[in-house]
């Protein structure tokens, strides 16, 4: 009885499941695609976060690429120098090593010593702000403290303190994909170093408008311009910029920094140092 | 009745001051007047500080061909030029002129007033654009641009904006009612800039009735049709005022012009008449006070530069509840952060609201009810384009009709979600243009 | 100068009153009449099939927020207008640890699996209906008699005519009273005036379109008319279709649904038309006597090709002028 009932429904199935089978087999056998090992060996080294720091939107393209063109200055900025070695052997060729670079906030303006103007109640989003008026704090350069680069950076090494982003630079792998996020420009990439001096303020207001806004913008006081000794520091649009190449360290600027919350800040790149040490 | 295609809301008219007249708003103690004040480059100012100018003299000179004029509002001494808030929302350098109370006018503006029939169309185009007039509805467009398009484009409607859909505004309203004449003249010296036959319209919502009998007297006599146009928003907005009147569709990426249109402003237009007849340039205009939070709601005539906290003063009683200040209208205007922004050409009027929805978490899930596709006057998808722009696929966004916005803000008004569509829409378009920006750099 | 604390929001300033819960809540309130009826009736027994419904309703969708760890959402009317439809969309007499069961479907399986409001591609009470009728057709089926005391239950209309043809199905039922309400069904369904009543609201309040209830109902109308002409015999009249079973209930309150319809007017006209095919196949034809439950959640399935094919269309359009300009 059973057998009745059975035989013909395990037939049926089975021989559709069979003829779907040949097809699948044919098909993958006709429109089989060679795919290079080679590529699949770079892909494998990458890190395999598409971040696009390398300007290819995937790993796998830049892997494609780099295969077929061989072009040794082709860098991926997150691995670094060690990943550009894994390359060149896998390669036989020596592959440039990628400046490493660090994302960087010109800003200390946070909730207790920027002023604010209204309080902003719309899409909680930089850009969204910027949308509706200046931004909530009274100086229009500033960090606008909604966070929105958090959303964008790959690798979790932004977080949100106190209305300001904080980078982590253990993280950042300055793959530079946080930078679009930022509508006033205050978040920027500069090189990495064990140690750098920069000055943490992005206001272009005369000196008067922004201590008017902040305790810690740069009022182009030119104290620390005179004060340099390797002419690392110039002032343009009311604002003091250290040129990193020129910069030697020495730290005497930050003893002259009169504001109230000092505006140049050193940053020791702990990871830079050990690599220094070891090195 | 006539009305646009596709979509429109009809949120409360809130007309709260149609009836009450002009009041002209006296000389401030201060004028902070932006170089500002226009679609484009901003104008290149041509005084220094402690230079002493007259009322009509020209502080900025347009810059580039898509910039306008800027004049002093009032006789008086230059105080500074820096960044001021402006009611648009950011910073603009703005020169400030501490008015030496006589009210002086610059020499050669006082001049009789001129027959404009005897002028060129040069002379015209060289007057309006000398004047600093720009489209007083809220984009700024330079007036005299607009009056001249490309060679190419055949213009045989000229249409007059008297919608003015926006709730709670009034000041075209009243203009309409006290200054007719004007108007219509301003439509007139418009109107003989375009070779060959030229349909010529006024559009006004049908809420206006008064308006419409009072330009009939006026415009009928010349050949100036007025047309009755059904109460619903955008009426007045510039691609859906076109179809409501011509039926003609200005499609993506289309300015009016390829459709044979030009559509001016009810203030442009008085304003042009100022400015061809009494050589006179826009240092004022009339804005609507109003809003649920302050009591003495009117229509005020107020010099461009009057701070808000200055026309606050002569309005009076702003309530302790008012959490908004919003500079033009409830539906495209823009909430002010400071009280020190001033009066523009662009500042069709002055809102003082408590908003309630404000404070609470707002934006919920979608619920597709697709209220937002039924009433958007564009026809896009605004619940799909504020998805797309919150997952950030800027390219994908573009094939959904981005560019085609209008921002008129129908989308978020009818959402029962509470969801900001339109601001979702204005975040991927400054996305879009920064992205461009940083391509071609 | 007083001193204000300015706020800064974008544009629009004023807003609609119009909330999801305004939205539930009138949905619920068109849902009135039925439920009322249901209530006059089939007596207090449908009361508790009600609130046991809409109570488990609302605890699972706490339920299932807390465990998702998102916003309570659990009042904002949504679940309530869940619970309101499958309690009418059951007999009176369905033992009350089934419509835990359905609720607990409708909730979690239909809804949150999906990811909560506004994300389910299924009609929640629907599913749970379909879920209860295949899993228990006996108690599904088992409809009592209105005003009966001692819960006796005969066959609704619909099961007449499948099992015993068209004369005694129409001998069973007088189409007025069909439309007042007073046959077999289950509790909501029963009773056509009161469903149009509510309708009416929804239309008033513009919650919903004319295009799906119409094109559904007028496909349905159409379909079973030409075949009820070729042989009156085998098939029954259109309007014995109309005030039997689900259809309009189905028609107005559940195809209509926000969440699992087309948006698109020409995706709406496609949307009713389907539901009303299938429907009137699966009752002329199918193994079951009543068809707009399974032909709503078959139409819903095809929802996102319906709204992608409208989707490609908008891009077509920009596309092609993308690339002029």
């Amino acid at each position: 009885m059973i057998s009745d009932a059975f035989i013909p429904a395990v037939s049926s199935l089975g021989a559709v499941a069979l003829a779907l089978g040949l097809i699948i087999h044919f098909v993958s056998k006709k429109f089989h695609v060679e795919e290079d090992p080679t590529v699949k060996l770079v892909n494998g080294i990458l890190p395999g976060v598409n971040c696009g720091a390398c300007g290819f939107p995937s790993c796998g393209q830049f892997a494609e690429v780099l295969v077929e063109t061989r072009n040794s200055a082709m860098t991926c900025p997150v691995g670094g120098a060690d990943l550009a070695a894994k390359l060149g052997e896998a390669l036989g060729m020596t592959m440039a090593e990628p400046k490493p670079q660090l994302a960087v906030l010109l800003c200390q303006g946070n909730n207790d010593v920027a002023r604010q103007t209204a309080e902003y109640l719309g899409i909680q989003d930089c850009w969204a702000a910027t949308q509706a008026f200046a931004g909530p704090k009274q100086c229009r350069y500033s960090c606008i403290g909604l966070g929105s680069c958090i959303a964008w950076c790959d690798f979790g090494a932004m977080r949100l303190e106190n209305g300001l982003i904080v980078i982590d630079n253990d993280l950042c792998t300055g793959c530079a994909a946080c930078i679009p996020a930022c509508p006033t420009g205050v978040l920027v990439m500069q090189d990495k170093k064990a140690s750098r001096y920069f000055i943490a303020c992005n206001s272009r207001d005369r000196g008067a408008a922004t201590k008017k806004a902040c305790d810690a913008g740069c009022t182009a006081c030119q104290k620390c311009v005179k004060v340099c000794e390797d002419n690392a520091i110039v002032i343009e649009e009311f604002l003091a910029r250290i040129v990193q190449d020129k910069c030697t360290a020495c730290g005497k600027c930050i003893e002259v920094c009169p504001t109230k919350v000092n505006c140049i800040r050193l940053e020791n790149d702990l990871k830079a140092v050990k690599q220094k040490q070891a090195s | 009745m006539k009305t646009f295609r596709t979509g429109g809301i009809h949120p409360p008219e809130s007309k709260l001051t149609g009836n009450s007249p002009i009041e002209v708003m006296p000389l401030p103690s201060e004028l902070a007047i932006p170089l500002s004040q226009h679609l484009g480059k901003p104008a290149k100012p041509v005084v220094k500080m402690n230079d002493e100018v007259k009322k009509g003299q020209l502080i900025g000179e347009a810059d580039g061909f898509i910039s306008a004029n800027v004049h002093a509002s009032t006789s008086g001494k230059i105080k500074a030029i820096k960044p001021h808030p402006h009611p648009g929302g950011q910073y603009a350098m703005t020169v400030f002129i501490t008015p030496d109370g006589k009210d002086e006018w610059a020499e050669g503006l006082e001049c009789a007033p001129a027959d404009w029939k005897r002028l060129s169309k040069q002379e015209i185009l060289r007057k309006i654009k000398d004047a600093g007039v720009v489209g007083m509805g809220g984009a700024g467009f330079p007036t005299n641009v607009k009056l001249s398009p490309p060679p190419d484009k055949k213009i045989d409607t000229l249409i007059l904006n008297g919608a003015e859909c926006e709730p709670f505004l009034t000041a075209d309203h009243r203009l309409m009612v006290e200054s007719p004449e004007d108007i219509v003249t301003g439509l007139e010296i418009m109107a003989s800039l375009f070779d060959g036959p030229l349909k010529i319209a006024i559009g006004i919502e049908s809420n206006k009735q008064d308006a419409i009998e009072t330009l009939q007297r006026y415009a009928l006599p010349k050949q100036i049709e007025v047309v009755s146009l059904k109460t619903k928003y955008p009426q007045g907005a510039e691609k859906q005022l076109i179809n409501a009147i011509t039926g003609r569709v200005v499609g993506e990426g289309e300015l009016p012009f390829d459709k044979g249109c030009i559509v001016q402003n009810i203030g442009t237009a008085a304003a042009v008449c100022d400015a061809v007849c009494r050589n006179r340039p826009l240092i004022e205009r009339v804005l609507t006070v109003s809003g649920m939070e302050i009591s003495r709601k009117k229509n005020i005539s107020a010099r461009i530069g009057t701070s808000f906290s200055d026309i606050i003063a002569f309005c009076g009683d702003m309530s302790e509840k008012t959490n908004q200040i919003i500079s033009g209208g409830p539906m495209m205007g823009k909430a002010v952060f400071s009280l020190d922004v001033p009066v523009v050409k662009t500042t069709s009027g002055i809102l003082f609201i408590n908003n309630p929805a404000l404070g609470k978490s707002m934006e919920r899930t979608c619920i597709r009810c697709g209220r937002c596709v039924e009433v958007c006057p564009q026809g896009l998808a605004p619940w799909l384009l504020a998805n797309v722009a919150q997952l950030r696929h800027f390219d994908e966004i573009q094939t959904l009709g981005l560019a085609n916005c209008t921002e008129c803000g129908s989308c978020t008004y009818v959402c029962p979600s509470g969801r900001e569509l339109v601001h979702w829409i204005k975040y991927a378009k400054a996305l879009v243009a920064n992205r461009q920006k940083r391509k071609s750099a | 100068m007083q001193s204000v604390k300015l706020k800064v929001s974008y544009a629009p300033f004023v807003r609609t009153k119009d909330s999801i819960e305004s939205v539930m809540y009138n949905v619920a309130l068109a849902l009135a009449p039925a439920t009322v009826m249901s209530i006059y009736l089939f007596g207090m027994r449908a009361l508790l099939v009600n609130l046991v419904c809409i109570a488990s309703c609302i605890g699972f969708e706490w339920l299932m927020d807390t465990i998702r760890k998102k916003p309570a959402s659990c009042l904002d009317g949504s679940a309530f207008v869940t619970g309101l439809l499958l309690a009418l969309n059951v007999p009176s007499n369905l033992p009350l640890w089934m419509l835990v069961i359905g609720s607990f479907i409708a909730i979690a399986a239909a809804k949150h699996v999906f990811g909560g409001l506004g994300h389910n591609v299924f009609n929640p009470a629907l599913v749970a209906r379909v879920f209860l009728l295949v899993s228990f057709p006996a108690a599904m089926t088992s409809w009592p008699v209105p005003f009966a005391v001692d819960m006796e239950t005969a066959a609704s209309p619909l099961g007449i005519l499948k099992t015993d043809g068209v004369e005694a199905a129409m001998k069973s039922l007088d189409l007025m009273s069909g439309f007042y309400g007073t046959m077999n069904g289950s509790m909501g369904e029963t009773s056509s005036l009161a469903l149009l009543v509510g309708a009416g609201w929804l239309f008033y309040k513009r919650y919903i379109t004319v295009y799906i209830p119409f094109t559904l109902l007028g496909s349905v109308f159409l379909f079973t008319a030409i075949f009820h002409l070729i042989d009156p015999a085998a098939y029954a009249p259109p309007l014995f279709h109309m005030v039997t079973g689900g259809l309009l209930l189905g028609a107005f309150f559940m195809a209509t649904d926000m969440v699992t319809s087309p948006l698109s007017v020409r995706g709406q006209i496609i949307f009713g038309l389907g539901c009303g095919l299938l429907t009137a196949v699966i009752r002329l034809w199918g193994g079951y006597p009543e068809g707009i439950s399974f032909a709503i959640l078959i139409m819903n399935g095809f929802v996102p090709l319906i709204d992608s094919w409208d989707l490609n269309d908008r891009k077509a359009i920009h596309q092609k002028k993308l690339q002029t300009t």
